[in-house]
């Protein structure tokens, strides 16, 4: 399907905890639309915007409870493909930042999550996955399907701006 | 590629505060950062092992060497949580390519369906 690339470029999370609804526009989440689709989350940065030092817990983590009744993504947040060729719209995956129910972060001890701590005043925070080592997300189950950056519990809030790369795909 | 002790490749973390703060020890030591270089003005990178059973990925702390890894997967690293798991007498292996087979068959191996009732 095409490396893709989803950017929100001024965003103010809020501390929040686990299983607790995020509210909108202080998460950025991804996930599948369908039972036979999936995508590979292979890049996540972060740059701070903010004015005055915000340490930050930034969390990439699987959702218990998935967004529903979805808003689309509006400007100036993204989501469109990395190659010029590549179709705009992505079959079977969900990006958005805004929905009617809101996710909720996994405090599943056994589920997966990245811990991207760092200051929001003018710090920087990116990881990248090897090939074949990816952040797998896939169907339409809790938690495998849908996946969320945002804040944890202790953070100072600022404002910041991030992107995902992934790729998708459909069986 | 180049195969390593726990059998691929390596992820990639950047932190960088050469023009901010950073942040406090307690939040580095959560977040498996070194303290010191995640301070005002340092630049903190490091390989991550991601985990073949949950695909979660660590940073890996300099001083330990000893780390689990799988038999059934090529010896592969995984996270101490699901070393644990491993070592339960009623384990079924189940590495995360075996939880997308079954997810994209309907067979919900993780969470909570997403409909309880009809």
């Amino acid at each position: 399907m095409g490396k893709r690339v989803f950017q929100a470029p001024v965003w103010s999370p809020t501390a929040t905890a686990d299983t607790t609804a995020l509210a909108n526009n202080t998460f950025m989440a991804i996930g599948a639309t369908n039972a036979t689709s999936g995508l590979l989350v292979q890049e996540i940065e972060i740059g701070g915007q903010g004015s005055a030092s915000s340490p930050m817990i930034m969390m990439f983590a699987r959702d218990s409870t998935l967004g529903a009744t979805l808003t689309a993504l509006a400007a100036p947040n993204s989501d469109g493909p990395m190659h010029t060729l590549g179709q705009a719209g992505a079959t079977g995956t969900l990006t958005f930042n805004f929905a009617g129910t809101s996710p909720q972060r996994s405090a599943t001890t056994t589920s997966a999550r990245l811990n991207l701590s760092f200051n929001g005043f003018g710090g920087i925070v990116r990881w990248q996955a090897a090939p074949f080592e990816e952040w797998g997300i896939v169907g339409v189950t809790a938690s495998v399907s849908e996946s969320s950056l945002s804040s944890f519990t202790g953070s100072t809030p600022a404002n910041i701006g991030a992107h995902i790369i992934y790729e998708a795909y459909n069986t | 590629m180049i195969k390593t002790r726990y059998g691929r490749d390596h992820g990639y973390l950047m932190v960088d505060h050469r023009n901010s703060p950073g942040i406090p020890e307690w939040m580095a030591r959560m977040s498996g950062y070194d303290p010191a270089l995640v301070r005002e003005g340092k630049r903190f990178e490091a390989k991550t092992m991601c985990c073949a059973h949950c695909k979660v990925h660590v940073v890996p702390h300099p001083q330990r060497t000893e780390r689990a890894s799988c038999p059934k997967c090529n010896h592969h690293y995984i996270c101490d949580v699901c070393d644990f798991e491993m070592r339960q007498p009623d384990y079924i292996h189940r590495p995360y390519e075996k939880t997308v087979e079954l997810t994209l068959a309907g067979n919900q191996p993780l969470g909570t369906p997403p409909m309880l009732t009809p």
